[in-house]
């Protein structure tokens, strides 16, 4: 457990995404210990977040508590679990020599920078769930505060995609003056030819950013099927609610209430 | 005594303790907020204290001002941290907290200087609004002032790296949002006469920004 909290740690200063660190572009470090840190972490905020019902009181409130406790690593995971497949496929489709495990760890990575942010303001989430009772506030309170962890999660995943492709540039420079050494010499590149290395790279973000901008988009709807994770006041307790209407709707409809 | 007052000017001048170990700081820094802190919490608080019986409003309110601070600092510093050490600057961290708690000592000796023009209002208005609005004009000349230390501590840092610059605004931007709530959940400050004496209002658990809101809706005719 403890070399799993060193290794986020690592993370968090940037040393374990360092061009040096990242050998042939690929990831080496094994990311499973740091998925249940990442649980652990979700968890703590989702305890910060059920502290609203247990504020509010009323029938259930430590049960829809500790329900928040499980949905918030279950939101994670499942947006994951929804997004990762086509994200590798389109990575693999532009040619990306990013492999299986290297994408997984990497989203792995960047989850735990979101879920360490997010917990990290739990505290003042926790203060402002015990001193407000306006539903709408909260609910439009945590959506910011998750946009904020989920904005600066996936910045850190385009950075370190950069620093994975600095890697392999250079990794790919080395071999390349080895087969010199050699006496064996690649053929040359046109002068209006794009490199293919940098062409290929740019797709490859391009399908990141596409992946971001989808992860957002399921996880917000992905935490409206789960809901409740707050619990309004005015309804009694259930682990899920009908299904209808859309995350967007919902941001709408709360942010009518606050004025 | 003269070494904490020694200390509490080193605050005021921006002289950093750079030699002190972070425990001993953070000792003389509790310290420091809890007198000043309570020294200007209690000639706000002396409004409503026109009876012996309400001395206790005297008390709460000197108590509360180093609860806000030390609350807030307590609940804004978790997420500090990890921005440190996501902008790569977990080194300069213990350097930061240094410089933070510093000029929040400052600021609270500041508050205390102006504790007696405070005192002095108190003894002739009676108006609870007006005294509100003084306390709330003084609490803003104390914290451009500690913004003035802070920018002065803070400089050495963001010279040498502007990286900080963005850091100390974060850190102002989350202290504000959760000290406002903060304060809102912790008045009355200035207690008003006519209500009986209490730590909290009954209607304390509410958010300051749903009242901001509210406000601003009611501007707009909804």
């Amino acid at each position: 457990m403890w070399n799993w909290i060193k290794y986020l740690d690592r993370i968090l200063r940037g040393e374990a995404t360092q061009p040096s660190a990242l050998r042939r572009g690929e990831i080496d470090q094994p990311t499973g210990g740091l998925a249940v840190i990442i649980v652990v972490l979700a968890m703590v905020y989702g305890l910060c977040m059920g502290t609203y019902s247990v504020f509010r009181g009323g029938h259930s409130a430590y049960l829809a508590a500790f329900a928040t406790v499980i949905k918030v690593p279950a939101l994670f995971f499942l947006t994951l679990l929804v997004t990762f497949p086509s994200l590798y496929v389109f990575n693999a489709l532009v040619g990306s020599r990013l492999s299986l495990l290297s994408v997984l760890r990497l989203l792995v990575i960047s989850l735990a920078i979101m879920v360490t942010v997010l917990a990290s303001l739990g505290p003042i989430v926790a203060f402002f769930s015990a001193s407000t009772s306006s539903y709408s506030f909260m609910l439009v309170f945590n959506v910011v505060v998750f946009a904020i962890s989920g904005i600066i999660g996936l910045r850190y995943m385009l950075i370190t995609l950069n620093r994975l492709r600095e890697a392999s540039l250079l990794s790919e420079e080395l071999d390349q003056a080895a087969v010199e050494l050699q006496g064996e010499v690649p053929l040359p590149i046109g002068t209006l030819e794009a490199s293919q290395g940098r062409a290929t790279h740019r797709e490859v973000m391009n399908v990141f950013r596409i992946w971001m901008f989808m992860f957002s988009l399921v996880g917000g709807q992905m935490a409206w099927i789960l809901r409740p994770f707050l619990g309004s006041p005015d309804s009694h307790f259930s682990l899920f609610r009908v299904r209808g209407s859309s995350f967007f709707e919902g941001i709408l409809n709360a942010l009518r209430h606050l004025f | 005594m003269k070494a904490f007052l020694m200390q509490a000017e080193a605050a005021l001048r921006g002289v950093d303790g750079d030699t002190q170990s972070v425990g001993i700081l953070l000792r003389q820094w509790v310290m420091t907020i809890s007198i000043f802190g309570f020294c200007y919490g209690a000639a706000m608080g002396s409004f409503s204290c026109i009876r012996p019986e309400r001395i206790a409003q005297v008390v709460f309110a000197g108590v509360k001002v180093p609860l806000l601070l030390l609350c807030t600092f307590t609940l804004s510093l978790p997420s500090f941290f990890v921005f440190n050490n996501l902008m790569g600057l977990r080194e300069d961290f213990p350097k930061a907290i240094r410089l933070i708690v510093s000029a929040q000592s400052g600021l609270t000796i500041i508050l205390a200087s102006l504790a007696p023009l405070s005192l002095f209002w108190n003894l002739y208005m009676v108006n609870h609004t007006a005294t509100v609005l003084f306390n709330a004009v003084l609490f803003g000349i104390a914290l451009g002032a500690s913004q003035i230390i802070l920018r002065r501590h803070y400089r050495p840092l963001i010279e040498k790296d502007a990286r900080h610059r963005v850091l100390l605004r974060a850190w102002g931007v989350l202290f504000a949002f959760t000290g406002i709530q903060l304060a809102w959940v912790l008045r009355p400050f200035v207690a008003n006469a006519d209500r009986p004496v209490s730590f909290f209002r009954e209607e304390a658990w509410g958010n300051a920004y749903i009242i901001v809101f509210q406000m601003i809706g009611k501007l707009l005719g909804r």
